[in-house]
Order: C-alpha cells, then sequence, then structure tokens
C-alpha cells in the first residue's frame, strides 16, 4: 500500500479493520514522517477533548430578553420611520402635482396665491362677525338657564367621555391579547 | 426535539419571548462555545451568541419542526461568526488579554497551576483555530466539540458532504503542521505548553 493512503487514514481517523490497522502499524515502524503526524493528530485531538467548554456568563438568557427588546423597538422605529417617510414624499409629489395643476389652471400661481389669501381673511372676517351676533346670545342664555342644569349638563359630558376613554383602552387591550 | 421543546416554540412563534428564553436557557452553552472557537473572546462570543438567538426567534417562522432545532441555532451561530470573521476580521487574542474567571472549569476549586495549565491550554486551542480558514474552522469546532457527522456539518454549514470531508482534511492537516512547528520552536509560552501537552498525551 501506498504512504499516501497511510496519511489519509491517520488525518482522517479513519475506523480501521484488524487487518488494515495491522497495516497501518507496520507501516508506522518504518515511515518517521506518519509516526510523527499521528502522534500529531492524537496530541490535538487529546487537547481539544481536554480543554474545559467555555460557558456564558450567568443570567444570559436575561440579557437576551434586554436585548431582543431593543432589537424589537429599533425595528419598529426603523418601520415608523420609513413609512413617515414614504408618507412625506408622497405628500411632497402631490403637492407639487397639485401646485403644477394649479398653475396651469389659474391665470398666474401669484394671483392663484392671492386669491387664496384674500380667501382665508373674508372667512376670518365672517366668523368674527359670526362671534360677535353669538356672544351677547351666549352671555343671555347663560343668565336664562339654571345653574343646576348647566351642572348636570357638564357632569354628564364628562361621565361619557370617561366611559368612552374606558372602552377604548380596553378594546386596544383585548386586540393585544387577541 | 421533546414535547416542552416543542411547545416553547409553538409558544415563541407568537410571539412570546419568555418561552424563548427557556430555549435560550436551555442552548445557550453550545451557542456560545461554536461562537467562542469561533471569534476566540468572550466578548465577542458573547455578542455572537445573544445575536444569533435574535436572529433565530426572528426567523422562527422559517424554521421546519422536522430538522433538529439544535442544528439549526447552531447553523446560525456557526455562519454569523464566519461573516463576522470576514466583515470585522476579528482579532484573536491571547487569553492572557482579558479577565476569564467565570471561564474557569466547573471544578470548584483547581489549583493554580491546573488553572494556569488550563489557560494554556484554551490559548493554544485559539491559537490553532485561528490558523484556519472560518470555514473549515466552523467545520472543525463542530467535529470536535459537537461530534457531528459530515452529513450534519454540511447541513449546519450548507454544504455538501463531500465538501465538507476535504474541508476537514485539508484542516486538520494544517493544524498538525502547525502544531509540529510549535513543537520546534519553543521559544513562547504557546509552544511550550504545546510540548507539554504532547508529553501529557504520550504519558497517556
Amino acid at each position: 500500500m501506498k504512504h499516501q493512503q497511510f496519511e489519509n487514514w491517520i488525518i482522517e481517523e479513519t475506523d480501521l479493520t484488524q487487518e488494515e490497522h495491522r497495516e497501518l502499524q507496520a507501516h508506522l515502524n518504518q515511515c518517521s514522517q506518519c509516526l510523527a503526524l499521528y502522534q500529531t493528530i492524537h496530541q490535538i485531538a487529546h487537547l481539544f477533548k481536554t480543554t474545559p467548554e467555555p460557558i456564558p456568563e450567568p443570567d444570559f438568557s436575561g440579557r437576551w430578553l434586554v436585548r431582543v427588546e431593543r432589537a424589537e423597538r429599533r425595528k419598529n422605529r426603523f418601520i415608523l420611520g420609513i413609512t413617515l417617510g414614504g408618507i412625506s414624499l408622497a405628500t411632497a409629489i402631490l403637492l407639487v402635482g397639485v401646485g403644477f395643476q394649479l398653475n396651469s389652471a389659474a391665470p398666474g400661481f401669484t394671483q392663484m396665491l392671492l386669491n387664496m389669501v384674500t380667501m382665508i381673511a373674508n372667512w376670518i372676517v365672517f366668523l368674527n362677525q359670526l362671534g360677535n351676533i353669538a356672544a351677547p346670545l351666549f352671555r343671555v342664555s347663560v343668565k336664562l338657564i339654571s345653574p343646576v342644569w348647566l351642572y348636570t349638563f357638564g357632569i354628564s359630558v364628562s361621565i361619557i367621555t370617561a366611559i368612552w376613554i374606558f372602552a377604548l383602552s380596553r378594546s386596544r387591550t383585548l386586540q393585544k391579547e387577541i | 426535539m421533546s414535547n416542552i421543546e416543542a411547545q416553547w416554540i409553538a409558544e415563541a412563534k407568537t410571539g412570546d419571548k419568555d418561552a424563548f428564553a427557556k430555549l435560550v436557557e436551555k442552548y445557550q452553552r453550545p451557542v456560545y462555545s461554536v461562537c467562542y472557537r469561533m471569534l476566540g473572546t468572550p466578548t465577542a462570543a458573547e455578542d455572537a451568541a445573544q445575536e444569533a438567538f435574535i436572529r433565530a426567534y426572528q426567523a422562527l417562522d422559517r424554521y421546519d419542526p422536522n430538522r433538529s432545532f439544535a442544528t439549526w441555532l447552531l447553523s446560525i451561530a456557526s455562519n454569523y461568526s464566519i461573516d463576522q470573521l470576514r466583515k470585522k476580521k476579528v482579532t484573536i487574542l491571547s487569553m492572557d488579554n482579558e479577565t476569564y474567571s467565570w471561564m474557569a472549569p466547573p471544578d470548584p476549586g483547581p489549583s493554580p497551576e491546573k488553572a494556569a495549565l488550563e489557560k494554556e491550554k484554551q490559548a493554544l486551542v485559539q491559537a490553532i483555530l485561528a490558523e484556519l480558514p472560518e470555514t473549515d474552522r466552523a467545520a472543525i469546532i463542530l467535529q470536535f466539540w459537537h461530534d457531528y457527522s459530515y452529513e450534519e456539518i454540511a447541513e449546519t454549514l450548507g454544504l455538501s458532504s463531500s465538501a465538507i470531508k476535504s474541508r476537514l482534511f485539508r484542516a486538520r492537516r494544517l493544524m498538525a503542521e502547525k502544531w509540529q512547528e510549535m513543537q520546534i520552536v519553543s521559544a513562547t509560552p504557546k509552544t511550550s505548553a504545546a510540548k507539554r501537552i504532547a508529553h501529557e498525551t504520550s504519558t497517556i
């Protein structure tokens, strides 16, 4: 048998038959190179098997829980950032598109802007006048309606709001449980 | 896989982190051990093992229950460590560079001589492993410390059995050459440790 075959057996630590084992022993008695390799392979195997297993610091799983929470928060923030970024981009594109459309429809962009400002100013004046009419009416009605009714109305609104908030939080908790 | 383990996996799939933490508790040692042998320092091993468990938790939906959970976890840990070695080129540090009090063997009170020898052995193991290419190193670790067959190593590292066989052959030869070099040059503490271990083996 060739030297190479013995070398392969040694390196691979092949399971040998009794006959093969005898052949290998005979070769080791003649070949110092293979003998050195044989010893080396056994020394390395011995070193690996006798070296203690490295163990993690205590509370490894506790640290994992903290880390996974942090990783999930980071992931959620990333998703939120991407979503908001996408919405912002879509809005910007929409606004630019609307701007172009309006610009082509109106005689001029500056004129359109001026019209918008005038319209907003008119609305403010209108609401102010509405306030001037409503304020005396409110003052008179407060004097006409009994304070007991006003208190009853206030308390009822507060209770309804509290019930609404409680129902909302309860439904969220149920959703999480599902 | 035991029934309780299957139950933990099923619960973890629904988002129960505490159930997965029980799996972390159970498999922390083999996963940490692979990462430590791959990366060579407790800090890097802790980081890689934690990250491997996070990746496993996030990819739990893709886990095939017909496959061994341990093999699947070690596959994630090995591949993550290989990536780390390739990306960051993690320096394999000497055991003397950090404090390893918690990494001492389970023996409650080893003598100073024994502790020193264990430390030397750890350093020597890492020095030999550091000579190997990343994937070959992972294959050697799975074979020696986890008693994996060629097929299991192939499944873990996503390679063919024949590729693993040739990689292991090459790695073992390289380790033998490195070891023999250490025997010849006896100037450093590591090489003297190699000589001592060689003597220790010859007396067995």
